[in-house]
């Protein structure tokens, strides 16, 4: 008797806490969510236009005087160079600066998460182009107009949000192990059997791999199978990591002689500090194309600090460049993107991935399960 | 919706009721009102909540798309490219690492406990280390010290074992880096297990003539039967997910797992939920069957119960003429799993990137790295914030384990085994999942808790549960019956008898469940990363961002001040778990 009334007692309590805690089905997603927003906050609608239609000296001074009015701001962010950012902007302008950072998945889930239960947490959200356009689509970003947008590399003036600094993707190599004159010339030739095992790949980089694919097959008039083939060779000479700063670590310590798929201001920065490594040859050009994936900022259509959120975008266009060029970066804008100026340049088919994605991610799969065993 | 109430008892009183009813319903409500009742029922209620969120969340996903109900997940899932490898390597590694930390975990405890080794504090602390260190650094550490083409042991050793001996990018080098790194574990439970142990029974087995070694295979072993599977649970669990070690060691040539599957249909966007909960639920098969499995074992349990009414003190056996070779061994054993890893982490710390030593690296040598840390923004509120948490996490949980240990093991309650069976179900769910769940249920809960240091508490206490009941179970199986009996006989209640008796015999338990947890929630990164907020950053986050796009030598720095700050926390909480329960001479 006295266990039964216990176990009914206990799975009572039970039940009613669970059928509290989940009233509706988690994953599905609110649809509409985009309608609801935009009736959500108006006044951040009206705040966006009335600053958009300024310019000048005119648009500069009511927006400094509207943010430092609301006083704060919070931005979420995968950018790990913020913090510097965000210190210049508060020592010119008397807001205060709240920072979320994760890496771009959860940057974006938790907006997805917020604005679906009508919690509105971030005036601005600064990752991946990828992220951003998820965003985009979603409806949660407002338009930003300005000088200084205009003044950004045109890869970089998305819809819906604007670049503010681009990840480039390089050849790197060993300078100990790959000679002065023997250095990788292009991709391709890193496919012929000689760099077998001195080669390694990343394994997450479905992005470069999809421009550099798409490069081959529409400006070089590779086949497909050509492109694979070409591809799973290089694969075939490489070890495969996870990471890019292990990465970069390692082919520092001589673990492999080249990496095909690098971030520039990773090698720039080891070799800042004194690490045997390079994606510029002594002599003659880089290994190219280059593929860039702009990062970059969008305001919130729920913002609760919409000129905080404006002001802090034309900051990072501004103040923010010569922090990301401390920072071996390569900046947005036209000025602070000379690193890439003279070189040509493939940008990360953010669309085809965004539709697609599963089908590039299996084939990269394909790629990178051929590597050396 | 739901019109189940938890007073609503099985006998509903009638108007007019009859003598004998009366009392009846009297008693019951009597009952249900009862301290033992209440506590029992909340904290069921409590594992019930906090393993059925996510749990529910990760079902729903799994199987329910646009269209609605659907296998498709499963089917993405367990269709990839070469399936049946991903199989063989996953439980190759799982169950190779498993053995490996079971030994080493095993011999470990029982020198620490049993015997009369030397430094014995510095010993605990030491053996905790692979355990303290984060998973990427130990990994990296690793490639230098093991790697055919730059290993400093390759190197050291290449005149006489030719070049490239050592090949950590092997399954085997896989089993060896992630058995060191769960063999804390181990050591943890069988600590409790050897310190909870009559040594007399073992006395005995010599007395009669029994060498030494079939009296440990004969009579100690038997003995500890139920911490062992518990350990082997957790560690095939463990390794199954592992991360680290498949995605440095085993990419590198093409060894994948399962874990590289979930991380990689969770990455792309948009996220493949339902692939990565067929995946997890596939582990919870696994979890589900060990988690009966191990109650079988531990069901005979009057064979185990080593803590009786007959009181005995924990004498260690003096090792004699084996002691050098003891101390050898375990010389050895921290050269190979603690020094040399730890050693390389120090040296890369104070570089400005890593090189082999040499008389040029040596002389490049700085500390600002770890100066660069002191620069992290946030750095003091992540230690304190990472502080409060883990001392937080680790106290709730072995309090709430130690009374659901009580349920499952004592109790005739036919909830216990769902019970045990849902405090092990947070083991197997990614911890992004449960941080998406968290935010879902938060986001839409009246009480202002997102945002709030509590969510990632009660993240961590979910995630952290199945460990700390594992902890307290093993224990509670050691202590008999007749103790509590005798406590109530002489006329405590059962909360009394619970504080005054349960407890304090639980501690060796509890105290390594303790010390397992805090070290392990100061690295929780997967759902951490989700959950907090500003002003309330973990250090886990700050490793994150080192790692993401930092210097690996900075990570070094980090992790070595991790390391020291661990230790004293970990001999801290050895020294007083030394002081409650049962005393060793």
């Amino acid at each position: 008797m006295r266990s039964l009334v216990a176990t009914r007692a206990a799975a009572a309590v039970t039940a009613a806490l669970l059928l509290a805690a989940c009233g509706g089905s988690p994953t599905s997603s609110d649809k509409g969510s985009s309608d609801s927003n935009a009736s959500a906050n108006t006044d951040a609608t009206d705040t966006y236009d009335r600053i958009n239609a300024m310019s000048g000296q005119e648009r500069t001074d009511e927006l400094v005087k509207c943010a430092e009015e609301e006083g704060a701001l919070s931005i979420y962010t995968s950018n790990t160079d913020i913090d510097d950012v965000v210190s210049g902007f508060e020592d010119n302008y008397d807001i205060d600066t709240s920072v979320y950072r994760g890496n771009s998945e959860s940057v974006l889930q938790r907006v997805l998460q917020e604005q679906k239960a009508k919690f509105f947490g971030n005036d601005v959200i600064e990752t991946n182009a990828l992220e951003l356009n998820v965003s985009q689509s979603e409806g949660y970003l407002a338009e930003y107009k300005s000088e200084l947008r205009d003044a950004v590399r045109k890869e970089g003036q998305a819809e819906g949000w604007t670049a503010t600094r681009f990840n480039t993707f390089v050849v790197g190599w060993n300078t100990d192990l790959v000679k002065p004159g023997e250095e990788p010339k292009s991709l391709e030739e890193l496919a012929d059997p000689k760099w077998a095992g001195k080669v390694s790949m990343e394994v997450g980089d479905v992005d470069w791999f999809t421009a550099l694919y798409q490069y081959f097959v529409d400006e070089k008039g590779m086949s497909e199978d050509e492109a694979l083939g070409v591809f799973k060779k290089i694969a075939a000479n490489s070890k495969i990591t996870k990471g890019h700063t292990v990465q970069g670590e390692l082919l520092s310590a001589g673990e492999f002689a080249v990496t095909v798929s690098s971030y520039s201001h990773t090698i720039d920065k080891a070799a800042a500090d004194g690490a045997p490594v390079a994606w510029r040859p002594a002599s003659g050009t880089p290994v190219q194309p280059v593929v860039v994936r702009p990062n970059g900022i969008g305001l919130m259509k729920s913002a609760t600090n919409p000129c905080a959120a404006m002001l802090f975008v034309d900051w990072e266009l501004t103040g923010g460049q010569d922090v990301f060029a401390e920072k071996f970066r390569v900046g947005a804008t036209e000025a602070a993107a000379k690193a890439i100026a003279d070189l040509e340049v493939v940008p990360v088919p953010e669309k085809e991935l965004l539709d697609n994605g599963q089908k590039w991610d299996d084939l990269y799969a394909e790629v990178t399960d051929s590597a050396s065993n | 919706m739901s019109t189940a109430t938890p007073t609503a008892p099985t006998t509903v009183p009638s108007p007019r009721p009859t003598e004998p009813s009366q009392s009846r319903a009297a008693r019951a409500r009597r009952w249900l009102l009862a301290p033992k009742t209440l506590i029992i029922a909340a904290v069921a209620a409590i594992i019930g909540y906090l393993a059925l969120v996510p749990l529910y969340y990760l079902v729903w996903g799994t199987f329910f798309d646009e269209t609605g109900f659907s296998f498709g997940g499963f089917s993405r899932a367990y269709s990839a490219n070469g399936i049946g490898d991903l199989i063989s390597n996953s439980l190759l590694f799982a169950v190779g690492s498993a053995f490996l930390a079971l030994v080493m975990g095993t011999g470990l405890a029982y020198l620490n406990v049993r015997t009369d080794v030397p430094f014995k504090p510095l010993f605990f602390a030491a053996s905790m280390i692979p355990l303290i260190i984060p998973g990427i650094l130990y990994t990296v550490a690793w490639i230098f010290l093991a790697s055919p083409d730059i290993g400093l042991l390759n190197k050291a050793l290449e005149p006489i074992l030719g070049p490239g001996f050592f090949d950590v990018f092997t399954i085997w080098g896989m089993i060896w880096v992630e058995g060191g790194h769960l063999s804390p574990i181990v050591f943890l439970l069988m600590v409790a297990a050897f310190r909870s142990m009559d040594p007399s029974l073992e006395e005995s087995a010599l007395m009669s003539g029994a060498s030494r070694i079939t009296t440990f295979r004969k009579v100690t072993v038997p003995l500890i039967r139920p911490a062992i599977v518990a350990a082997i649970l957790i560690m095939v669990v463990r390794s199954l997910e592992s991360f680290e070690v498949p995605a440095l060691l085993g990419l590198q040539n093409g060894i994948y797992v399962f874990t590289s599957r979930i991380y990689f249909v969770l990455r792309s966007y948009p996220q493949d939920l339902a692939s990565a909960g067929a995946l997890a639920l596939g582990l919870l098969l696994v979890a589900v069957i060990g988690v009966f499995l191990s109650n079988r074992a531990g069901k005979n349990s009057k064979n185990y119960q080593t803590v009786t009414g007959k009181g005995f003190r924990p004498r260690p056996i003096e090792l004699g003429r084996w002691r050098p070779v003891a101390g050898a061994l375990i010389v050895l054993y921290f050269l190979l799993t603690v020094i040399a890893p730890l050693l390389v982490l120090l040296y890369t710390s104070m570089l400005k990137f890593y090189r082999a030593p040499s008389a040029e690296a040596f002389k490049s040598m700085t500390l600002d790295n770890y100066r660069e840390l002191t620069n992290l923004s946030q750095a003091g509120t992540a230690l304190k914030n990472s502080l409060v948490l883990g001392l937080g996490t680790a106290t709730v949980v072995m309090l709430f384990m130690s009374i659901a240990a009580w349920i499952v093991v004592r109790s005739k309650s036919r909830l216990r085994m769902v019970i045990d069976q849902l405090s092990f179900v947070p083991l197997v769910i990614p911890g992004l999942v449960l941080g998406l769940a968290l935010s879902f249920v938060y986001l839409r809960s009246p009480i202002p808790i997102y945002g709030t240091l509590f969510i990632l508490l009660i993240a961590y206490v979910t995630r952290y549960m199945p460990y700390g009941m594992r902890y307290a179970v093993t224990s509670m199986q050691q202590i008999s019956g007749e103790l509590e009996e005798s406590a109530q006989v002489s006329g405590a209640s059962w909360w009394q008898t619970f504080r005054r008796v349960i407890l304090p015999l639980l501690a060796p338990g509890l105290v390594a469940g303790f010390i397992y947890i805090l070290v392990v929630s100061f690295r929780e990164l997967s759902s951490s990363i989700l959950l907090y907020s500003p002003g309330k950053e973990v250090l886990s986050i700050l490793i994150f961002e080192q790692f993401e796009n930092g210097q690996f030598t900075v990570l070094a720095a980090l992790g070595v001040v991790m390391v020291l700050t661990l230790v004293v926390l970990v001999t801290v909480a050895y020294k007083l778990g030394a002081k409650v329960g049962l005393k060793s001479d």
